[in-house]
C-alpha cells in the first residue's frame, strides 16, 4: 500500500513481465524472503509467537514484523456467547508504526478487515479443537488469538497466518478435572466437611451440596497442574496456512514487497489445512483487487496455490518441531548443565 | 491472591528478591521498526515497551499545526496479552489518552520544538508486557527513541518510580507492589536537574514526599548512565559502520574530507 506513481507502477509491472522475470531484491517469481520465526514471545499468554518476514540481519531492521499471542479464558455456556465444546475469538490490531501514513480511522477499518479475514478461518468449525470443552453444557475455554502487525513491508496476510499458526501450535491448555459433590448422610456431613476444607477445592462447597440433591452430573472443576504443564491444542496439525497469489495478466508471484504489492491488479488469498490423515482442504479463498480474470485461470491458480502451501505447511512444521526441542528439551539440559 | 505477598520482609528483600533501592535491569535495542526514523524496544524488568519515531514531518491535517513550533502526537497501545488477565483495549480508552497526554506534556519542554515550526513529530508506543512501572518505560523508551531519530533535545528525560512501604522508602515498584503501596512517578532532565513531571494517584503523607523524591531523581541519574552508555553505543557502532563497504576510488578523496571536518 505505499504511494506509487504511475511510472514506478508501469517499471515493476514490465520488469517482473520480462523474460527472465525481474524483481528489485532479485528473488524469482516463486521466492520468499527469510523467515523467522520464535515461539513463545509472551510470558503471560498460553501460547505465542513473533513471525518476520523479510528483516535484513546486521541491524535487525525492515521487514513485516506480526506477534501472535493465545490466551484462555473460562467461559460459562448459555450466557452470552459461549458455545459447548468451546469456540475462538480472533482480533488483529495493527500499530500505526506499520502504517505511518494512516489515520486513525482508516488504521481501524484495515484492523477489522484483517480481523474478519482471520476469525471466519480459524474460527469455523472444522478446525474447533476438541479439547477446549471444561464441563459439558456448563463450562468451556474461550480461546482468545490476539496479533499485533509491528511492520509491515509487504505479505501481511501471509505473515499473521504463519504466527497464528505457530502461536496456536504452541499453546497449552491446562488439563482440568471435574469436581462432583454429593450430599452426605447427615451423621456423615461433619467429617467429610473437614476433609473438604483440607482440600481447599472450591469456596461455594455449602451450595453445591445442596445442588447434588437434583443432578448428579459434576458441577465444577480444578486444575490438578501448572497451566504451563498442560496439553497441546487437539489437532494442532490442521491450522491452515495462507498463500497470497499476486496476479498480473499471464503471471504469478509471491511475497510480493510494499511496492509490487501495490503495482498489481489482483491479489488472491487462498488458506489451506492439511490435516494429517485427510486430503487437504480449502479454508478460505479471497480475490482482492479491481482487476478481472477467468475461471479456468483460477483453477491452475488453485492447484499452483496449494503447492506453494504444502511448501509453507512442511517448513513451518519442521521449524515448530525445532522450536519445541529448543524450549523443552534443550532448555532442560542447559538448566542441568549450569 | 492465595497468600498475602510481603512487600518487604525482615531480612531487607522485597517480593522478587531485590533490596530497597535495587533497581531493575534495563535492556536497550535500537533496532528499526518498519520505516520508523528511530525505534528502540525497552525492557525494564518485565516491562517491555516499543516505542517509533516518525519526524519531524508534514502534518497529517492542517488543523494539528502550529504555527511556531513542532506538535508532538504520542499515541499509546496496549496489547491484549500484556498482561495476567485479558483485556482488550480500544483507542479511545480513557486510561491510555490520560498515558499519552502526560507523555507528551513531559517532553513538551525537552524537546526543541521551536525549530521546526508547522511540523509535527509522531511518537508511537506499543506495550508488549506490564510488570509496573509503565509510564517511565514509555518515557525512558521515548527519550531514546527521539534520541536515535536524531531529534534535538534540551537534555535526557529519566523516569523511575519511587513508592514507600511503612516508614521504608522503595524505588522501581512492580505490578504487585504499586497495587499495595503509595507511589510517585518522577522524570527528571539529568543535566539541569530539572524536573518535567511527578504523578501520584494515591495518598502519601507530606513528611514521607521529599525523602521519596530525592531518592527518585538520584535513581533517574543512574538510569541516566545506563542510557547514555546505550546512546554511545549505537552511535560508535554506526560511526564504524561508515567506514564499511568499499568506495570506488573516485570518491576516497570526498570520504577524507568528511572525516576531516
Amino acid at each position: 500500500m505505499a504511494l506509487l506513481s504511475k511510472a514506478e507502477k508501469s517499471y515493476i509491472q514490465s520488469s517482473l513481465l520480462s523474460d527472465p522475470p525481474l524483481r528489485a531484491d532479485g528473488r524469482a517469481l516463486t521466492d520468499f524472503r527469510t523467515i523467522a520465526l520464535e515461539t513463545g514471545v509472551a510470558p503471560l499468554a498460553n501460547g505465542s509467537a513473533r513471525v518476520s518476514i523479510g528483516r535484513n540481519a546486521p541491524d535487525g531492521g525492515g521487514g513485516t514484523e506480526v506477534v501472535a499471542a493465545v490466551k484462555l479464558e473460562v467461559e460459562a455456556i448459555g450466557e452470552g456467547e459461549g458455545v459447548d465444546g468451546g469456540r475462538i475469538s480472533c482480533s488483529v490490531s495493527c500499530s500505526p508504526t506499520a502504517y505511518p501514513h494512516l489515520s486513525s480511522g482508516a488504521l481501524d477499518d484495515l484492523q477489522h478487515d484483517m480481523t474478519s479475514v482471520l476469525h471466519s478461518t480459524l474460527g469455523h468449525s472444522s478446525l474447533r479443537p476438541n479439547n477446549l470443552g471444561i464441563l459439558p453444557g456448563k463450562k468451556a475455554w474461550l480461546l482468545n488469538l490476539d496479533i499485533v502487525v509491528f511492520a509491515d513491508a509487504g505479505n501481511v496476510y501471509d505473515t499473521i497466518f504463519m504466527a497464528a499458526r505457530a502461536a496456536l501450535w504452541d499453546t497449552k491448555v491446562p488439563r482440568t478435572r471435574s469436581v462432583e459433590y454429593r450430599a452426605k448422610k447427615l451423621d456423615s456431613i461433619d467429617s467429610e466437611s473437614k476433609a473438604m476444607d483440607v482440600d481447599g477445592a472450591n469456596q461455594d462447597q455449602g451450595k453445591s451440596v445442596l445442588d447434588t440433591r437434583e443432578t448428579t452430573k459434576a458441577t465444577d472443576f480444578e486444575l490438578p497442574d501448572y497451566w504451563d504443564e498442560g496439553e497441546v491444542l487437539g489437532g494442532r496439525e490442521a491450522w491452515p496456512v495462507c498463500v497470497t497469489l499476486n496476479l498480473l495478466p499471464s503471471l504469478h508471484f509471491l511475497d510480493a514487497s510494499l511496492q509490487e504489492e501495490s503495482s498489481v491488479p489482483l491479489r488472491l488469498h487462498t488458506m489451506f489445512s492439511f490435516p494429517p490423515t485427510a486430503a487437504p482442504c480449502l479454508q478460505t479463498f479471497r480475490l482482492i483487487g479491481p482487476g478481472v480474470t477467468n475461471s479456468t485461470h483460477i483453477q491452475s491458480l488453485m492447484k499452483d496455490g496449494e503447492k506453494y502451501a504444502r511448501n509453507i505447511w512442511s517448513a513451518l512444521e519442521s521449524k515448530l518441531k525445532d522450536e519445541d526441542i529448543r524450549r523443552n528439551q534443550k532448555a532442560r539440559e542447559k538448566f542441568i548443565c549450569r | 491472591m492465595g497468600s498475602r505477598v510481603e512487600i518487604l520482609n525482615d531480612g531487607g528483600f522485597r517480593s522478587d528478591g531485590r533490596r530497597q533501592y535495587e533497581l531493575r535491569d534495563i535492556s536497550i535495542d535500537f533496532s528499526l521498526q518498519g520505516t520508523a526514523d528511530g525505534s528502540v524496544t525497552i525492557h525494564h524488568g518485565l516491562t517491555q515497551v516499543l516505542v517509533s519515531v516518525f519526524g519531524p514531518r508534514e502534518a497529517k491535517s492542517r488543523a494539528q499545526t502550529i504555527h511556531d513550533r513542532a506538535n508532538i502526537n504520542v499515541e499509546v497501545n496496549i496489547a491484549a496479552f500484556s498482561t495476567g488477565e485479558r483485556r482488550k483495549r480500544s483507542r479511545g480508552d480513557k486510561r491510555i489518552l490520560e498515558l499519552a497526554s502526560t507523555i507528551k506534556s513531559t517532553f513538551e519542554p525537552a524537546i526543541q520544538t521551536h525549530l521546526y515550526p508547522r511540523s509535527q513529530i509522531d511518537v508511537f508506543i506499543q506495550i508488549l508486557q506490564l510488570d509496573g512501572g509503565l509510564l517511565p518505560a514509555c518515557i525512558n523508551g521515548t527519550t531514546l527513541a527521539l534520541a536515535a531519530a536524531g531529534i534535538p533535545l534540551f537534555d535526557f528525560v529519566c523516569a523511575i518510580t519511587g513508592g514507600v512501604h511503612s516508614a521504608s522508602p522503595m524505588l522501581d515498584l512492580t505490578t504487585l507492589e504499586e497495587n499495595d503501596i503509595p507511589h510517585i512517578t518522577v522524570a527528571m532532565m539529568p543535566k539541569t536537574e530539572r524536573v518535567t513531571l511527578v504523578t501520584m494517584e494515591t495518598r502519601l503523607h507530606v513528611d514521607r514526599f521529599e525523602e521519596i523524591f530525592g531518592l527518585a531523581v538520584d535513581a533517574g541519574k543512574v538510569i541516566h548512565k545506563e542510557m547514555k552508555l546505550a546512546v554511545q553505543a549505537r552511535t560508535s557502532s554506526l560511526v564504524s559502520s561508515l567506514g564499511v563497504g568499499s568506495k570506488p576510488e573516485g570518491d576516497r578523496g570526498m570520504a577524507m574530507e568528511l572525516d576531516d571536518s
